[in-house]
């Protein structure tokens, strides 16, 4: 089967008459002088008609034109055939946009080939055949929706382009999914790198195709990026890591910059698939930002580099109110940068009453098994409540509560492992809104618990730590210390330290402006503003999409900007950092299993267009060689002689 | 003023290379003065003629006292005369000559001047004229080497000539023939009447030579696939392609045309040269035309 997709491109088949009209008319030709005509006046025979039309005559260039001319309208019209398609009538393009695929290989850009496979994907889709263009970072992004003009979707895919957001194909699926469902007749066709991209828990009722780009391995990362004062805030410690995800040993170049300027470079020798560490202390302890670069090429430029903003020097003043709690007491004061104060709870309201007249208010206070009357303006973290308090109402005792699984991805559950824990009794704790429980019974009663209450921080642990295990696992001081820095974020000013790409943060800021500046400097581009407007003193900021350092300011009133506070935004993904490509089966195992028949009732079509197109430009070429074709004049003078010796005498004469 | 002083066409050395030539004047004909060439008339030479028989007058040192003893009968010997005699050098000056590369009227100068200091170097009587628009212009004839510059400013003369007409031309220049001699015509010939013209010269029973003068752009011409060929006399367009089929059919005419002039010399005795102007003018002069006999 075949046919025209634009057949009103017939119309230009007028143009086959109009050159051989042209061919009719007379030409308007050059004059070239000669000293005399006598002798091409006997060889031209038809310089006496001045009509404008000439008999038509043979022409190889006129048949040329002619062919070019037809094969440029019938390119023009589209023609195509049909064969089997192995797609189904609907498919849903989800084109992996993760960073990995950012990455270079050896034959180009990676999302290049990806583009490339999406447009051959297009390319065999069946006739009437609907696709859904779909990018994929860290969430979907419908770029074209259920189109069948196959135009529309070629622009969209040839706008998808490779970010720095890690992946996650969970989005992607689930709209695949919804529209799967829609029609049975569908297929999803990955294209990706299958590197360790996040995949949903559960398959989609459609068969999965992947189409997977990418060659190479060789790259390194600045997996991790962290800086500590000592010695009372006079010298800073940077940890560096740095990991080498290819299959061969190499040697890279770690460069360090304070603030913008090379303090340290050093050259970390990485076996493979391994990670070396460095601790720098030549960064100056006045330094706010620091990078950490690795000089040199690799496959993906955007791990390459990674940013920390340097903790304040300032201490968190601190009061564990308790009757005696060793764990605690030991836990809180391992945290290097709380000022630990401890006092029973009678002795409270004195302690509160002191730090007034010193003007020294505590920043976090630590109440185990005590809730004061009057809940503090600053955050707190609540441990066995026996009272209500802000963070809810404490109702009856919940005797040896399961846990239920935790989110790993929980910042506040970062390195701690709550599956060996066990616990003896604990409060079965209401919340108030505001809060959210971070580890739940397996009833659902919250034991662990964050959130913001009256504009204060706060922490729960329903039960008194004293009857579990916990404080006697690892992960007992790991929690204290990510609930501390929850609770009084480490960071400059509102914003924690870091975040990382693709991470969306809401802040409190002083809920008397009306508005905020969002200032992104990514590493490799030029600075970006956003102005964000403030609901009640609260803001959410878009997820960063760079690695760089972002900054949220106060543009003030009368031109004097305030910064409000500066994180650092990393990539420190180990699965986007592995560029190899991955398996696609695991991608591919999502879907249901194909047709055995495939879908043999679809066919796809096969446009002519460019093998027409090539033929009309080599008979183009053909065209111009024959118009310039060299004479054997011309062929004579380029081999310095005569190609033919003329019949004309050159030099004669007759003499008796 | 010596000959190094003049530059205009030749160099001295050139010009002492050309004494050695000499006009070819194959046919005898009755001088002014005495000259070298050989004249139908008697006279006092040293090439001895004929004899005739004694009349009261003659010169008796001329009496044959030999032939007295044997047959007792005077005789007078008579020897051949030297003459001079006229060479005529005519230029086609027509607009159709100011072409190519190089030029053809250019070459036609030079070439006719050379022709005229061989005579001048001579002794012979030297005629110049131009041909156009249907005249001769002619510079009245000159004798002696002396007289070479005023042969070559003459040559130098720029003309205005436009159409050749060259029947008509060589038809008023033979009218007011004044000594017979070689004539020498050099031309492109590219006039409807070249034939009546050739008739003409060669209707002076003089020795004709015709320099057919051709530019390398007209013996081999380059054509424009598309041109208006346009007349630099006329005026007159000729609408070409100029594929190699037309050119090789203009070359089998020129070719053509080239025979029949020759053909139409060489039948009255005359001699036909055919010279691309790119050729040295030594080479024509020292090769080409002593084969060819126009000079010797």
């Amino acid at each position: 089967m075949s046919g025209l997709l634009a057949p009103l491109a017939l119309a230009g088949l007028v143009a086959l008459p109009v050159i051989v009209a042209f061919y009719m008319l007379r030409l308007r030709r050059r004059d070239v002088p000669v000293g005399s005509t006598f002798l091409w006046q006997q060889l031209v025979r038809d310089i006496e008609a001045n009509a404008p039309w000439q008999r038509l005559r043979f022409s190889w260039l006129l048949l040329l034109q002619l062919l070019i001319a037809l094969l440029v309208v019938l390119a023009a019209t589209r023609p195509f055939g049909t064969h089997a398609s192995e797609l189904a009538a609907n498919v849903v393009l989800v084109v992996d946009t993760s960073a990995s695929m950012g990455a270079v290989d050896g034959d180009g850009p990676r999302i290049d080939a990806a583009r490339a496979a999406a447009r051959d994907v297009i390319a065999r889709l069946p006739e009437n055949g609907r696709v859904t263009v779909v990018a994929a970072d860290d969430s979907a992004h419908v770029l074209e929706a259920e189109t069948t003009d196959r135009s529309a979707a070629l622009a969209a895919i040839e706008r998808v382009a490779a970010t720095q957001l890690p992946g996650d194909l969970t989005d992607a699926f689930a709209l695949a999914s919804a529209l799967a469902a829609r029609d049975a007749d569908s297929t999803v066709v990955v294209v990706t790198d299958a590197t360790a991209d996040r995949l949903p828990p559960v398959g989609i009722g459609a068969p999965v195709v992947v189409e997977r780009v990418g060659e190479t391995d060789a790259n390194q990362a600045v997996s991790a990026l962290s800086v500590a004062r000592r010695s009372g805030g006079a010298q800073l410690d940077l940890f560096v890591a740095v990991t080498n995800h290819a299959s061969a040993d190499v040697t890279r170049r770690l460069e360090i910059y304070a603030d913008g300027a090379l303090v340290d470079a050093r050259d970390l020798a990485i076996p493979a698939q391994q990670r070396s560490e460095a601790i720098v202390s030549t960064v100056p302890p006045a330094t706010s930002v620091v990078e950490a670069r690795l000089a040199g090429d690799d496959a993906l430029a955007v791990d390459d580099r990674a940013y920390a903003i340097v903790p304040s020097a300032d201490l968190v003043r601190t009061l564990l109110v308790s009757d005696g709690s060793a764990y605690l007491e030991n836990a809180l004061a391992l945290l290097p940068r709380l000022e630990l104060y401890e006092v029973s709870a009678a002795g409270y309201e004195a302690a509160l009453s002191e730090a007034a007249d010193a003007a020294t208010p505590y920043d976090l206070f630590v109440f185990d098994g005590f809730v004061p009357d009057a809940a503090p303006a600053t955050a707190a973290l609540y441990v066995g409540p026996t009272a209500d308090g802000p963070f809810g109402t404490v109702g009856d005792a919940v005797e040896a509560p399961g846990i239920a699984p935790t989110d790993p991805n929980d910042p506040l559950l970062r390195y701690v492992d709550f599956s060996t824990v066990h616990i003896g009794r604990a409060s079965d704790v209401t919340l108030a809104s505001g809060m959210r429980a971070v580890v739940s019974t397996s009833g659902g009663r919250p034991l662990v618990a964050f959130g913001r209450v009256a504009n204060a921080a706060a922490a729960l642990l329903s039960f008194d730590v004293g009857e579990s295990d916990l404080p006697l696992q690892v992960a007992f001081p790991l929690l204290v210390s990510n609930l501390a820095d929850a609770l009084v974020p480490v960071g400059d000013g509102v914003l924690p330290p870091s975040v990382r790409l693709g991470e969306s943060l809401a802040v409190e800021v002083d809920p008397s402006l009306a508005s905020v500046q969002l200032v992104d400097t990514p590493s490799d581009g030029a600075t970006r503003t956003t102005d964000l407007a403030l609901t009640g003193g609260r803001v959410t900021l878009p997820p960063p999409n760079a690695v760089g350092v972002r900054e949220l300011w106060d543009p003030g009133t009368d031109g004097a900007a305030v910064r409000l506070g500066r994180t650092a935004v990393n990539l420190f993904s180990a699965d986007e950092s592995d560029v190899a490509p991955g398996d696609p089966r695991r991608i591919t195992e999502m879907g249901s299993p194909a047709p055995a028949q495939g879908n043999s009732d679809n066919v796809a079509r096969a446009e002519w267009f460019w093998p027409l197109t090539l033929l009309a430009l080599l008979l183009l070429i053909a065209e111009w060689v024959l118009f310039h074709r060299p004479t054997r004049r011309s062929v004579g003078r380029v081999l310095g002689h005569r190609a033919a010796p003329p019949p004309a005498t050159r030099v004669a004469g007759r003499g008796r | 003023m010596t000959l190094t002083e003049r530059p205009a066409l030749f160099d001295e050395a050139f010009l002492r290379r050309l004494e050695a030539l000499e006009l070819a004047s194959r046919r005898l004909t009755a001088g002014r003065m005495k000259g070298e060439r050989r004249s139908v008339r008697r006279g006092q030479s040293v090439e001895f003629a004929d004899y005739r028989n004694y009349a009261a007058g003659d010169d008796l040192r001329q009496l044959d006292w030999n032939v007295y003893a044997r047959l007792e009968r005077l005789f007078v010997k008579l020897f051949v005369e030297e003459e001079d005699v006229t060479v005529h050098v005519l230029v086609d000056a027509s607009l159709s000559m100011d072409f190519g590369s190089p030029n053809k009227l250019d070459f036609a100068r030079r070439a006719a001047g050379a022709l005229a200091y061989l005579g001048l170097a001579h002794l012979d009587r030297v005629s110049v004229a131009f041909l156009g628009d249907g005249h001769a212009t002619p510079l009245r004839p000159l004798r002696g080497k002396s007289r070479v510059f005023e042969v070559f400013d003459f040559l130098s003369t720029p003309r205005r000539e436009r159409l050749t007409g060259l029947a008509a031309a060589v038809r008023e220049y033979a009218a007011r023939l004044r000594g017979l001699g070689p004539h020498i015509l050099v031309s492109d010939l590219m006039d409807p009447g070249y034939l009546d013209a050739l008739r003409d010269l060669a209707g002076t029973r003089c020795q004709l030579s015709v320099l057919h003068v051709l530019a390398p752009d007209e013996l081999d011409p380059d054509v424009a696939p598309d041109a208006r060929l346009v007349d630099r006399e006329t005026g007159q367009p000729v609408d070409v392609s100029g594929d190699d089929d037309l050119v090789d059919r203009y070359r089998t005419r020129l070719a053509e045309w080239q025979a029949e002039i020759g053909s139409f010399v060489t039948r009255r005795g005359g001699s036909y040269v055919a010279v691309p102007t790119d050729i040295d003018l030594a080479d024509l002069l020292f090769d080409v035309l002593r084969r060819r006999r126009v000079v010797e």
